[in-house]
């Protein structure tokens, strides 16, 4: 048995400790916007957050997040209640087929959340390891900048499981 | 509008709309459902497949062009919204199931593809969209004893002089009216959504992560925002997973396997063998891929296995001696390099490539007795449930298809090979299935872009214009593959599926000795004046599968023709920009993309000390696009630090969405100009996932400046042509800064 968070609730799970944390969380729990790339950890369609950090989870088995909290798009804002990452991808209209999306907005919103005023190498940095195959990079860049550019003080808080609402 | 006006006609034929009566094409396809679309209600109003009216005053709109990324549902939800006097964002969105209502009347097949959904539909759906309108204001008026210019249409309301009410409320009396055959479009200048930027309508469910893509299908994922709908999260009971193991050289067979020790693993239920492997059925899909880990199987190697890449280039350079077919001549065509003052040859290569979409290929399978659901990520979705028929033996009406997003497409979903797999295995094994290819097996079953050589001769008068244009292109070509494919989707129904079969099988063969695949050659000639033309083919093919590949043929054409008119350039001592410029003097629109490009990047006093640039323009899918291209060289490595694109797309139905069309196909580009290649040895391909086929990063990605040029001519495509220029912008910004002349993609110094 497996005990983490997930979007802020207790889980427990009882899955072959090597089964990867994507597979688990898209399965098991049903929460399919982290998306299957390439399961060699290369392209980030399945990137959560562990405890804040980006993290690609189709590498990732599911026994080192015991004891963990893990963030998934679900849980990292509502239709109701965006994220502000979600919010300026929507205004630099980012998606295109959308596929790597969630990957690239929580690998962005862990960015923000460490560095509330990323420099373009510091995208580079944080953000090379998530592939958009419809090459909406531009946007990607655009929408980063602008969250940054509404946060000057960095109000874009690191992920606290103890502040979010239940949302599994 | 002549054009436009043809383009209506050729579209009401394809539809079959000019018969009049509310419920059309009913009896093309008998669905469970009694009008043969897929989600109808009997109680609402809908006069064709494409828009319906419910009774609570919701507006349905039936996507019957696939979601892959390009921007389409946006794009045609804005047509209709346009004519209903509502916002987009308030279109409820379905995808389409396969009906004659929904065809691309450019394929006459229910594609996605070319670039050409706007193009088709521009007329068309707004004409669907107005008849509607027009029919609930009808009924308003008759309804509530008011003159017809008493009642306005807005917001999916009806407003009278003294009060609205809810479109809802009229279904039941539109209902009754007959459908006018003529309906008058809103004028131009009364648009207030289309040439507008909107913000895409499946944007909110992409941030959110709540698109349904293939993979996600029978998840029961929360989900709040009534975006595209097509039944995806629908409870499967007892859904499996399924993974398959083909040969390494794509067409062997299996002759032994392991199964019985892989079945006995944690979580397998079935290990079967279908037509071109093993699969493996699990409870979750981690046991089917470890099941597959552990399969050993034998296989029988097909005559692919015999070619390798190096041995395919050597046989390419060898066909520049046949003589080949005739593409194209005009003039005197090759002849008359005899005459001219100087003569230029190069000789260019461009590798196989795979699609390699963010989502891997994916198909969920409900085979039940007599009836069948297909979910599947499809640009055809009349040839997935032709593809489900043929593998089920079911007939194609009870194969309902349920569209869902696709991750990307880029071609690779016109083929079905993977619907193929999974109904196979829905039948031997009886369950119901979600097959999920892994990475590895999509680098290394995909419909591959051609790899193309072209020798390309011209001959240059003393004042250094053009006198002869000569090219030959050697290569496999796409036709005879999608033959295969489509042979049963496109043949009448009255033929038996044998002889369907055996048409297809014969379709290389046939369309060989027939004509020149358009696909090998398009763009090798039509861009530049010159009197003197001609462009030939030399078909040789190793056999690799191939497929449509974002932009086709000028895919590697741009880079042949543009890479050669750069050449041409410095032999004429001519500035690349003014050589072009002297040679569209009957392409105006080609003139006026390069022209604004330039203004742009300011081409006549060049980048700041250090940077270079190469220009190139390439007129694809009936729009024209020009490109410049900012470079640095360090360390031996290329660094595209800046693109400018202007582009003429006819009007610009959402420039926003245009501009992330250029950016994409930039981008998309880009991976190919540097990095693409797919390799053959002994028939297997080499490249397996992104560590050795890479894909560009946004470390490497430029800033893209698009301009588009305002225009009033019919819309045309965008989702391919931003891409053929950009290699050889690219190429030729190196040649300006090295003296290098890089002809074989992709680029390496």
């Amino acid at each position: 048995m497996i005990n983490f968070q997930l979007n802020g609730q207790d889980v427990a799970i009882d899955v072959p400790a090597d089964t990867p944390l994507l597979w688990v969380i898209r399965e098991h729990y049903q929460l399919t916007g982290s998306k299957f790339g390439c399961g060699m950890g290369l392209c980030g369609a399945c990137t959560m957050q562990l405890d804040g950090q980006a993290v690609k989870t189709c590498i990732l088995p599911v026994a080192a997040v015991a004891g963990k909290a893990v963030t998934t798009i679900e849980g990292l804002g509502s239709v109701d209640n965006l994220h502000p990452v979600q919010q300026a991808w929507l205004e630099h209209d980012v998606p295109q087929c959308g596929y790597c999306q969630s990957g690239q907005i929580m690998a962005a919103s862990a960015l923000l959340a460490a560095n509330a005023q990323p420099s373009d190498a510091d995208i580079d940095a944080a953000m090379s390891g998530n592939i958009c195959r419809c090459g909406t990079y531009p946007r990607i860049r655009q929408a980063i900048h602008s969250v940054a550019a509404q946060n000057p003080a960095g109000a874009v808080a690191f992920y606290d499981p103890a502040a979010q609402e239940v949302k599994v | 509008m002549s054009k436009l006006n043809l383009a209506r006609r050729d579209f009401l034929k394809a539809l079959g709309v000019t018969g009049g009566g509310l419920m059309l094409g009913v009896s093309l396809n008998a669905c469970a459902q009694t009008s043969g679309y897929l989600y109808s209600d009997e109680a609402d109003f809908q006069p064709d497949g494409l828009i319906q009216v419910t009774s609570q005053g919701e507006v349905i709109f039936y996507l019957a062009r696939t979601e892959m990324g390009q921007g389409i549902s946006t794009g045609l939800a804005s047509l209709v919204a346009e004519e209903l006097n509502m916002q987009p964002q308030d279109l409820q969105i379905r995808h389409a199931g396969v009906h004659e209502d929904y065809l691309n009347p450019e394929f006459g097949m229910q594609g996605t593809g070319g670039s050409t959904s706007i193009k088709v539909h521009y007329i068309p759906l707004r004409e669907s969209a107005a008849r509607v309108r027009h029919l609930l204001l009808q009924a308003a008026a008759q309804q509530l004893s008011l003159k017809l210019d008493e009642v306005q249409l807005k917001n999916q309301r009806i407003i009278t002089p003294n009060k609205s009410y809810s479109i809802g409320e009229f279904v039941n009396v539109a209902n009754q009216l007959p459908v006018p055959e003529q309906v008058s479009l809103k004028p131009e200048a009364e648009f207030t959504v289309i040439g507008r930027d909107q913000r895409r309508v499946d944007a909110l469910a992409k941030v959110t992560g709540q698109a349904t893509f293939g993979i996600d299908v029978g998840h029961q994922s929360k989900r709040d925002i009534p975006s595209v709908i097509n039944d995806s999260d629908a409870n499967i009971p007892g859904l499996k997973k399924a993974a398959l193991v083909r040969c390494p050289v794509i067409g062997g067979e299996v002759k032994s396997f392991n199964g019985t020790a892989v079945k006995a693993m944690a979580g397998v239920t079935a290990v079967v063998e279908i037509f071109n492997g093993v699969a493996v059925v699990a409870d979750y899909y981690w046991q089917a891929k470890k099941a597959a880990n552990a399969l050993k199987v034998q296989w029988g190697l097909p005559d692919l296995a015999k070619h390798s890449s190096a041995d395919i280039k050597q046989k390419f350079i060898a066909g520049f001696e046949e003589d080949g077919q005739e593409a194209h001549k005009s003039g005197e065509g090759a002849a008359a390099l005899a005459g001219s003052a100087k003569i230029v040859e190069a000789e260019y290569h461009a590798p196989y490539l795979a699609h390699a979409t963010m989502e891997p290929m994916n198909c969920t399978v409900w085979l039940r007795g007599e009836e069948c659901d297909v979910w599947v990520p499809s640009q055809f979705a009349d040839l997935s449930q032709e593809i489900a028929a043929e593998y089920s033996g079911l007939d194609n009406d009870k194969i309902r298809i349920h569209t869902t997003y696709l991750g990307g497409g880029f071609g690779r979903r016109c083929n079905q090979d993977y619907v193929a797999e999974a109904i196979s295995i829905a039948k031997v094994t009886g369950l119901p299935v979600q097959l999920q290819w892994s990475r590895e097996d999509d680098m290394r079953n995909d419909f591959y872009r051609p790899a193309a050589s072209a020798r390309m001769r011209a001959g240059l008068n003393s004042q250094g214009q053009l006198q002869a244009w000569d090219a030959k292109r050697v290569g496999p070509n796409i036709m005879g593959y999608t033959i295969d494919e489509v042979a049963g989707a496109m043949l009448p129904d009255f033929l038996p599926r044998g002889m369907v079969d055996w048409i297809s099988k014969r379709g290389y063969g046939v369309f060989e000795d027939w004509t020149v695949d358009p696909s090998s050659v398009e763009g090798l000639w039509d861009d530049y004046d010159c009197p003197n033309k001609e462009v030939r083919q030399v078909t040789i093919d190793p056999g690799l599968r191939l497929g449509f590949w974002r932009s086709v043929g000028h895919s590697f054409s741009g880079f042949f023709a543009e890479s050669f008119m750069d050449e041409l350039a410095h032999a004429a001592a001519k500035d690349p920009l003014e050589f072009r410029l002297q040679h569209c003097k009957n392409k105006p629109r080609l003139a006026a993309v390069l022209n604004k490009v330039a203004a742009m990047a300011d081409w006549k006093n060049g980048p700041k000390p250090g940077r270079f640039y190469g220009i190139a323009s390439v007129s694809s899918f009936n729009s024209f696009v020009a490109e410049v291209a900012e470079v640095s060289i360090a360390g031996g490595q290329v660094k595209v630090h800046k693109v400018f694109c202007a582009v003429d797309c006819g009007k610009a139905i959402n420039p926003n969405i245009v501009k992330a069309q250029m950016e994409s196909g930039i981008n998309f580009g880009l991976t190919a100009a540097l990095m693409g290649e797919i390799t053959l040895e002994n028939g297997a391909v080499q490249q397996s996932n992104f560590h050795d086929y890479p894909m560009l990063r946004i470390n490497q990605a430029p800033d893209i400046e698009v301009a588009i040029i305002d225009s009033n001519e019919a819309p045309t495509g965008v989702g391919e042509p931003g891409l053929p220029p950009i290699a050889p912008a690219v190429a030729n910004a190196i040649f300006a800064a090295t003296g290098q002349r890089l002809r074989e993609l992709p680029l390496r110094l």
